[in-house]
């Protein structure tokens, strides 16, 4: 019964363009939703895409002032200046945040904030130990009703130095989760369709399941010869076998289930960091189909990093005339506020773009964007400076969000009511998130 | 006190045979002494000692912090992210606290700190300051020594679990494709255990990896047809392409083969010879391997070398055709697996040239049209005389991979089962390297059993078997179990990995098994001719390129994009070459007993023809990376000249003073500065023709700020002299910069300026001043950092207190020894942290 949502034919998905045409999944619901209730639950999704650095943002009354990232005016009354007007089409589909940070990135040093943008821990002095990302928190809840429990993707790749992450998301224990970094192998994971018929398949599977049984059992003898710390080491590696256990067992139950087939012609997946746009557009495809598919609800994506990683090129090599990183430092020289404003206006409008492609997808009388929440921004306004994140919140009006507003707030309101709002209406009970004071009802209808 | 008996037995005859007694042996008896006394001081010391401290903390010295310290470093400022009235005074327990504190001492018994701004110490304060620090970190180190080595249990990252799977199974190849990027340490390294993690995404890539290589490895197929070709001419596709047996500018001669091999090692012998030009380098052949699907081409580059001679050379290349892009069955118009050769010399009159690749995946080829005529005058040329192909290559059948690992035994037949454990113990045995207990292989073999009931062959239920060693800790990580009461020695085998993957990246060989087996690389002598052999050997390489790479964090040439606005005629295959140049220089001090100063200042250089054009210079012909003397005005003795550091601490655009001096205070000074606090107050907006001031004048605008000028006026100097190297890493007495007038961009070109004052208050003047500052009042400095970054890379970890004594100790030692890299190597593989866990 409890995959009585499954799609029972095997779904025809392109990459880039036609899927748009598709219904697709119109008759999908959530996994052990109930028919009695008569409306067809949707899943929730939510995704995060962070970028490095801050923004432009040039004081009342500069000449430059149109390169401003916040929009003028405020509550339903703002108009977007340059670096966002990519998301006048989307204006009912948007809120801008202004004012927001979280008070312990407000005690870090300037560069070391992305690794608790979705976390709200105090990364200072000696103690570097982060706690759990908000999207983890929601994945675990989601365990098992999809194929994988979150998307967690970077420029970098792999986890990178503490302070200077790679990645967004961290799991129960602090510990960062790998990104990837590969159109393709994200692709292969999602969608990779395996040769081997299904009886192979399932031995192989089974037979995973002893292998592990049993490298579960020497690890735990190893680990009684070990000292303390080493002990915390293999703990990790025991946790992975673990979680690998219970993915071949969920594996198993997912055999009858095909993968979406999905036709990777029109996707970049041969993009690299050498080709920017694409890389950054295949991205944010791979994720609307990954959503698209029910193949996971989370999906965190990270495009740069402060650790000056290998998207700083990225403004080079399209002809922004500097690297991320002197952008960012440039907003006080001359020409330094368009000059950056630019570069803004590009990230966002590939933001724009992603979000277009989730309302492009029809699910029942909603579409895809109704049913995600997209958290778009960093945290630094302007570089260095851990206050006032540029922040768009879109999407998620069946879950019960209001947008076409600009919404200021004082220090006084931490980020994370941002973060306890999201769990809050994923279903995932949660009464707070880090130190989060309640929800940020003006974000609700 | 049975494991200090032990520990006493185990080192006697090594101290007895040590023939350089003095020094190392006074390491290890004080590290003995220092077991024996703690031991009993532990009994002695309990937690009131701690608590006493801390009393007198609140009472003595918590006052004289709160009158001097805490306006800069308290709960308002925390300048260079130092706040002291929350820093815990217990040393004992909070090690990384008990650094700061090591840091605190050192700053103001250098009398950096109270600053000159502000009201000294009085000497009683000072006293009882100084006093009560040097007595909680001698504790402290103290205790740390006694705790255990500190080295935590690290995985084999990226490169060293590629190289052990290519030396276990036999077959070389990127195992760690498509694993997550190496985590990074404080010091930038990727081995250190402590900042390891371990993913399930990591685990399921290791098993899904594992379970590929050994389907290659252990064959089960029948012997295959072995296919031999040679080709005088180039293959003819469809009447035209640029098919020629004379490679220019352009010309490509190809070999197609309708029949190929599908697997296994193969041989490609070339027999050509040079049309050299005169005033050029040497021609230079690559030979790829793939297959023509229409316009595109897939392939994968075998090799590439320099064609020396108008005599005929013969050059043979080996490949395993499965990491080959291979013609896809159902193709028509172009079948067959194809071999190209180019010459990709570039005359410098072609900046679009081939990059090297590196990365087996498939790259696209666009032939060129035509042979260009003029050629022949202009450009240097490469005459194809033969080609000859064959593969698979096997001595016997199966191949030698396979019966490394399936080895014959009369057994086999008589008793598998029998047999099939044997294989097992034997694989084990090399994969953990260390014997392992029959105890051990139980589970394995039960688990061989279970797969050989359900299948009908040996091979598949051992491939299996053997992918389930290959995903255990024991392989996958280096075990050093622990010690019943903190430090002990390592044994022969823990040993013997420690010394492997830090010299060679990889797992023992044969050599130092054997040595561990018979219970002889414990001794110190042994040790140290066991470095020496390794050093000279060409795997240590390994060591040369990953420790300069994560030392000198030669990557950043990655991470920058040099902009064509700024230099039109930069080839972005520099980067590569500028990586190796720093390697072969390291390489260079290391095998010709050279003095490790040469970093810092040297009279030559280590290029090859591309890069010694970049730079101005002449003499290398070929790709063959060579050694270069210099003039003083070449400007290109030491790391400060090298293209990797200049290149990569820059915007793309223009140099970065900041980066480059960060770079130096960090790597070559083990001084980092602080990182920049949070929330910079905002700098007043600057003059319009900003972009004609110097990047001295800029830096001194923003100084004005006191707020940045703190920090900045330490850091600033160190870059600014190095003002006459551009973004490409050239030498410049101009710099280009472009300035908004309007809509426009207009080109503007300023002066180099490199006029710096030092911290201290010293003079410097551009890079040959600079040198010689390093030289002068920085040369002991380096050499710590130096030592301390090698000895941290060896071990694995992060130094901490309790290394103080082993780094002053190799720093002596090593600047006794004229900073031979090859001595401090020894010497630090005979230390007491490299020996005990």
């Amino acid at each position: 019964m409890k995959k009585s949502w499954h799609l029972n034919r095997r779904e025809f998905l392109r990459g880039l363009g036609v899927s748009l045409a598709l219904p697709f999944f119109s008759s999908m619901e959530v996994r052990g939703a109930t028919r009695t209730t008569g409306a067809v639950a949707r899943p929730r999704r939510f995704v995060t895409v962070y970028f490095p650095y801050g923004v432009s943002i040039p004081g009342e009354g500069d000449e430059q002032a149109a390169w401003n990232w916040f929009p003028k005016g405020e509550g339903r009354n703002f108009q977007f200046n340059n670096s966002l007007k990519s998301l006048e089409p989307l204006r009912e589909e948007v809120t801008i945040l202004g004012g927001l940070s979280h008070p312990h990135g407000r005690k870090m040093n300037g560069h070391d904030t992305s690794d608790i943008f979705l976390t709200g821990a105090e990364l200072t002095g000696s103690q570097l130990n982060n706690s759990i990302s908000a999207d983890q928190v929601a994945a675990e809840h989601f365990a098992n009703q999809t194929r994988f429990s979150s998307l967690v993707l970077s420029t970098d790749g792999g986890v990178g130095e503490t302070t200077r992450a790679s990645t967004l998301s961290f799991s129960r224990t602090g510990q960062p989760i790998p990104s990837l970094n590969n159109p393709r192998v994200v692709f292969e994971r999602l969608f990779g369709v395996n040769e081997a018929s299904k009886a192979e398949q399932r031995r192989e599977l089974q037979n995973s399941g002893s292998m592990l049984d049993l490298v579960q059992e020497n690890a735990r003898s190893l680990r009684r010869r070990l000292g303390r710390e080493d002990q915390q080491k293999l703990d990790e590696y025991l946790a992975s076998v673990r979680q690998i256990e219970q993915r071949v067992v969920s594996s198993q139950e997912w055999l009858d289930v095909p993968k979406p087939a999905v036709d990777a012609s029109g996707l970049r997946l041969d993009a690299t960091v050498d080709t920017p746009l694409e890389l950054i557009r295949t991205m944010y495809d791979l994720m609307a189909l990954a959503f698209q598919t029910d193949s996971t609800r989370l999906a965190t994506y990270q495009i740069g990093n402060m650790a000056g990683g290998l998207a700083d090129k990225f403004p080079s090599l399209l002809g922004f005339g500097q690297n991320m990183h002197n952008l960012a430092h440039g907003w006080n020289k001359p020409g330094g506020i368009e000059a950056l404003g630019k570069w803004d206006r590009f990230l966002t409008e590939q933001a724009a773009y992603f979000i277009n492609r989730l309302k492009t997808i029809q699910e029942g009388e909603h579409t895809l964007l109704d049913n995600t929440m997209v958290l778009y921004g960093t945290s630094n306004c302007r570089t260095h400076d851990n206050t006032n994140y540029p922040l768009v919140f879109a999407g998620g009006k069946a879950m019960g969000f209001r947008h076409g507003q600009f919404l200021k707030f004082s220090e006084k309101t931490p980020f994370a009511n941002v973060h306890a709002t999201v769990l809050n209406r994923l279903g995932v009970p949660a009464e707070s998130f880090a130190d989060s004071r309640g929800e940020l009802t003006e974000l609700l209808a | 006190m049975a494991t200090m008996a032990t520990i006493f037995e185990r080192i006697g005859p090594a101290m007895i045979a040590d023939p350089e007694r003095s020094c190392v042996v006074v390491t290890r008896c004080g590290l003995i002494t220092g077991l024996v006394a703690t031991g009993l001081a532990a009994l002695a010391v309990p937690a009131g000692a701690a608590t006493s401290a801390v009393a007198k903390f609140r009472q003595e010295v918590y006052p004289t912090l709160e009158k001097h310290c805490f306006k800069c470093h308290g709960p308002e400022k925390q300048k260079s992210g130092l706040r002291l009235d929350t820093l815990s005074p217990d040393l004992l327990k909070e090690r990384r606290a008990a650094e700061t504190w090591r840091d605190v001492r050192n700053a103001v018994n250098l009398g950096e700190m109270p600053p000159d701004d502000e009201p000294p110490l009085g000497d009683g304060d000072r006293r009882a300051l100084i006093g009560w620090l040097n007595t909680q970190i001698d504790e402290a180190i103290q205790a740390q020594r006694q705790a255990g080595s500190g080295v935590v249990l690290r995985r084999l990252n990226r490169f060293e679990y590629s190289n052990t799977m290519g030396d276990l199974l036999g077959i070389a190849d990127d195992y760690a494709r498509d694993l997550p990027p190496d985590s990074l340490s404080r010091e930038g390294f990727k081995n250190n255990g402590a900042s390891q993690g371990f993913s399930d995404m990591q685990l399921e890539n290791y098993l899904r990896v594992a379970r590929d290589a050994l389907s290659r490895v252990i064959v089960s197929e029948p012997e295959p047809p072995i296919f031999r070709e040679r080709f005088t001419e180039p293959f003819k596709d469809k009447g035209y392409g640029p098919w020629s047996a004379t490679l220019g500018r352009t010309g490509t001669f190809v070999a197609s083969m309708n029949e190929y091999p599908k697997s296994g090692e193969f041989l490609v012998r070339i027999k050509a010879h040079a049309v050299p030009h005169e005033k050029m380098g040497y021609p230079q052949l690559s030979v790829c391997v793939g297959y023509r699907a229409d316009v595109s081409a897939p392939f994968r580059e075998l090799g590439r070398v320099d064609v020396t001679s108008a005599e005929t050379q013969t050059f043979e290349y080996r490949g395993r055709i499965e990491q080959f892009p291979l013609p896809v069955r159902v193709q028509k118009k172009y079948n067959g697996l194809k071999i190209w050769l180019r010459n990709v010399y570039n005359n410098g009159t072609h900046p679009e040239s081939v990059e090297p690749f590196k990365v087996p995946t498939a790259q696209i080829l666009i032939p060129e049209k035509l042979v260009d005529p003029k050629d022949y005058l202009t450009f240097p040329q490469i005459v194809i005389e033969s080609v000859e192909f064959e593969g698979p290559l096997f001595a016997q059948w199966p191949p030698a991979e396979h019966r490394n690992i399936l080895f014959d035994s009369a057994r086999r037949d008589r008793d598998e089962s029998a047999y099939a454990h044997e294989v097992l113990t034997h694989f084990m045995t090399r994969a953990f390297r260390r014997p392992v207990a029959a105890e051990e292989v139980k589970n394995y073999f039960s688990y061989y059993q279970k797969i050989r009931a359900q299948s009908d062959s040996l091979e598949r239920a051992l491939r299996e078997a053997l992918a389930m060693v290959l995903i255990s800790p024991d392989f996958l990580y280096l075990v050093e179990t622990a010690a019943p009461d903190g430090r002990r020695w390592l044994n022969n085998h823990e040993l013997a990995s420690r010394l492997s993957y830090f010299l060679t990246a990889t797992m023992p060989d044969r050599e130092l098994r054997r040595l561990a087996d018979d219970g002889k690389l414990v001794e110190a002598d042994t040790l140290r001719r066991q470095t020496r052999r390794l050093l000279a050997d060409e795997r240590s390489g390994q060591l040369v390129e990953h420790f300069t790479d994560q030392w000198l964090d030669l990557g950043a040439v990655d991470r920058v994009a040099i902009n064509p606005e700024y230099y039109p005629d930069f080839d972005n295959a520099r980067k590569a070459d500028m990586r190796h140049e720093t390697q072969h220089f390291f390489a260079e001090l290391l095998h010709q007993d050279l003095s490790a100063l040469n970093l810092l200042d040297s009279d030559f250089a280590m290029l090859n023809e591309p890069l010694a054009r970049l730079y101005g210079l002449t003499g290398p012909k070929g790709i063959r990376f060579e050694r270069v003397a210099l003039k003083p005005d070449d400007h290109r003795g030491g790391l400060l000249a090298q293209g990797a550091f200049l290149l990569g601490n820059s915007t793309g655009n223009d140099s970065h003073a900041i980066k480059r001096a960060v770079w130096i205070r960090k790597r070559l000074l083990d001084d980092p500065p602080a990182p920049p606090p949070p929330n910079v107050p905002v700098l007043d907006a600057v003059s319009p023709h900003f972009a004609r001031l110097p990047i001295r004048a800029q830096m001194e605008l923003h100084r004005k700020d006191p707020a940045c000028a703190d920090c900045h006026r330490n850091i600033d100097p160190w870059g600014i002299a190095l003002e006459g190297y551009g973004a490409d890493a050239r030498w410049r007495d101009r710099i280009l910069r472009k300035e908004k007038v309007g809509d426009l961009l207009q080109d503007v070109l300023i002066g180099v300026e490199t006029d710096a004052v030092m911290p201290g208050g010293d003079a410097v003047s551009g890079i040959d001043a600079l040198k010689r500052y390093l030289l002068e009042h920085k040369r002991k400095q380096f050499a710590r950092a130096l030592t301390s970054r090698l000895l941290a890379y060896s071990l694995g970890r992060s130094l901490e207190l309790g290394d103080e004594t082993t780094v002053d100790e190799l720093t002596q030692q090593f600047t006794k020894n004229d900073y031979n890299l090859g001595k401090l190597i020894e010497g630090i593989v005979v230390s007491e942290p490299f020996r005990t866990k």
